[in-house]
This record gives C-alpha cells, sequence and structure tokens, in this order.
C-alpha cells in the first residue's frame, strides 16, 4: 500500500505521539474518571491506524506488522489472565483484589483495577489494528 | 415516554433498511442501526430524575446518582456488536471477491 505525500508525512510523525499519550492517560486513569481499558484501546488503534494510512508499507511489511499485532495480543491476554492466578496463588481466591487498596481518588489506589485496565488497553489496542490490517491492507488472491 | 417510542422507531429503520435493500453495504449499515438503537434504549432506562452522572469526584458523596448497572453491561454490547460487524465485513469482501458484485439478486450460483 502506498504512503501520502511529504506534507501529510510530516503532520502524522507530530500528532502520533500526543494521540498515544491521551490514550494512555484514559487507560491508566479508569478507575477514577470515564473510560479505562477499552476506550484507552481504541484511541492506542487510532494512533496506529493513522502511522499505517499516512506511511503505507514502506515502513514495513504488512505480514511483519500482522505477526507484531498478534504477539501484542497475546500478551495482553495473558496478562491479564496471569493477574487473576496471582490473586489465587497469594491469597486464595480466583480474581482477588490483594493489592493495597491506598487512599480513594488517589491514582495509586483500587489494588488490581489499573493493571487490569493496562492489560486491556494493550489487548485491545492490538486487537483492533489487527481487524484494520485484514481488512484493508493485505491483498488477498483471487480464486479464478 | 417518547424517547423509549423513538429508540423503536430506529429499531424499526434498520430492520427495513435489512428486508428491503439489495446491496450488501445497506444492508450491514441496517445491522448496525439496529444494534445502536437497543444499546440506546438499555442504557436510558437506568435514568432517574434530578440526579448526577455515576461518578464520585469527592469523598462527601451526594444523594442521588443515575443507575451505573445498565451503563456498565451496554459497554459489554458495543463491543460484541464491534466484532459481530468486523466478522460480517469481512465475509462481504469475500464474496465480492468472488463475484465482482454487492447486489443480492446476481449472487445466486451456488458452486461448491
Amino acid at each position: 500500500m502506498k504512503g501520502m505525500s511529504l506534507i501529510v508525512k510530516t503532520i502524522t510523525n507530530i500528532i502520533i505521539g500526543f494521540i498515544f499519550i491521551y490514550g494512555l492517560y484514559i487507560i491508566l486513569h479508569g478507575h477514577l474518571t470515564p473510560g479505562g481499558g477499552f476506550a484507552g484501546g481504541v484511541i492506542i488503534a487510532g494512533a496506529f491506524v493513522v502511522r499505517f494510512l499516512a506511511f503505507g508499507s514502506e515502513m514495513s511489511s504488512e505480514k511483519k506488522l500482522s505477526k507484531t499485532a498478534s504477539v501484542f495480543e497475546s500478551i495482553g491476554g495473558l496478562l491479564f489472565i496471569g493477574i487473576a492466578i496471582l490473586g489465587l496463588f497469594l491469597a486464595g481466591t480466583f480474581f482477588l483484589n490483594f493489592l493495597p487498596k491506598g487512599t480513594p481518588l488517589h491514582l495509586w489506589s483500587a489494588g488490581i483495577i489499573p493493571f487490569c485496565n493496562i492489560a486491556i488497553g494493550i489487548k485491545v489496542g492490538a486487537g483492533l489494528f489487527s481487524i484494520f490490517l485484514a481488512l484493508a491492507a493485505i491483498k488477498y488472491v483471487m480464486e479464478e | 415516554m417518547i424517547i423509549f417510542a423513538s429508540c423503536i422507531i430506529l429499531f424499526l429503520i434498520g430492520l427495513y433498511a435489512i428486508v428491503t435493500k439489495r446491496n450488501l453495504i445497506k444492508i450491514a449499515i441496517g445491522f448496525a442501526l439496529i444494534e445502536y438503537s437497543v444499546n440506546l434504549l438499555f442504557a436510558l432506562i437506568g435514568f432517574r430524575r434530578d440526579a448526577l452522572a455515576p461518578i464520585i469526584t469527592q469523598l462527601n458523596v451526594p444523594h442521588k446518582f443515575v443507575d451505573p448497572i445498565p451503563q456498565a453491561l451496554v459497554l459489554t454490547a458495543i463491543v460484541i456488536a464491534l466484532g459481530t460487524t468486523a466478522l460480517m465485513l469481512t465475509v462481504i469482501l469475500r464474496i465480492y471477491n468472488r463475484y465482482k458484485t454487492f447486489d443480492i439478486a446476481e449472487i445466486k450460483k451456488l458452486r461448491g
């Protein structure tokens, strides 16, 4: 897939940093403000989609990007189930909130909920990027 | 009462698009309209009069909140709608690659 003109590439280089930081903010403050893992993951996938649309396949081919997205999706899923099983081994119940709860309305509070939000954000971002690649970028072989 | 009736009207518009149209993409848009109307109706059921959004921002809690449980269920329903829409569009792409048309009146040769 071809990239776009030089002006689009320069502006995209500036803007995807801001989009990524905004998605990370929505993920990390999931226990204080609306949003959380799923909404932040969608915004992070948006940053990757904009980068792929502006640069095309010049930076890395579609197959390599698809394999990398699949690896990150598996990492997100394993992290989420790892936190749940860690609750089983350290405290006795599956998915128990075993970290200290802290003071309410601070960033370091609510036990394991921020880490679960981060795992969901990674998985949703990688999954949506793979859906975009499968629908729009990978060429299909025509059957005769 | 009028809000619930307009959600049902949106559902009927989506149903009309699925049943009547001949283009495959318009049928997919009809499915999306049906999913939007059902999610909206379900989230509107938890409304309480003179109540705030269910987010705690200070430690002395105000007295009335809107019901947050339908909002949590609708979040899951939106994710499910995303998955089924992606799968439906992939099947439509495969049909286009095979028959070179989006018209359902011409896709009738079932080959093995």
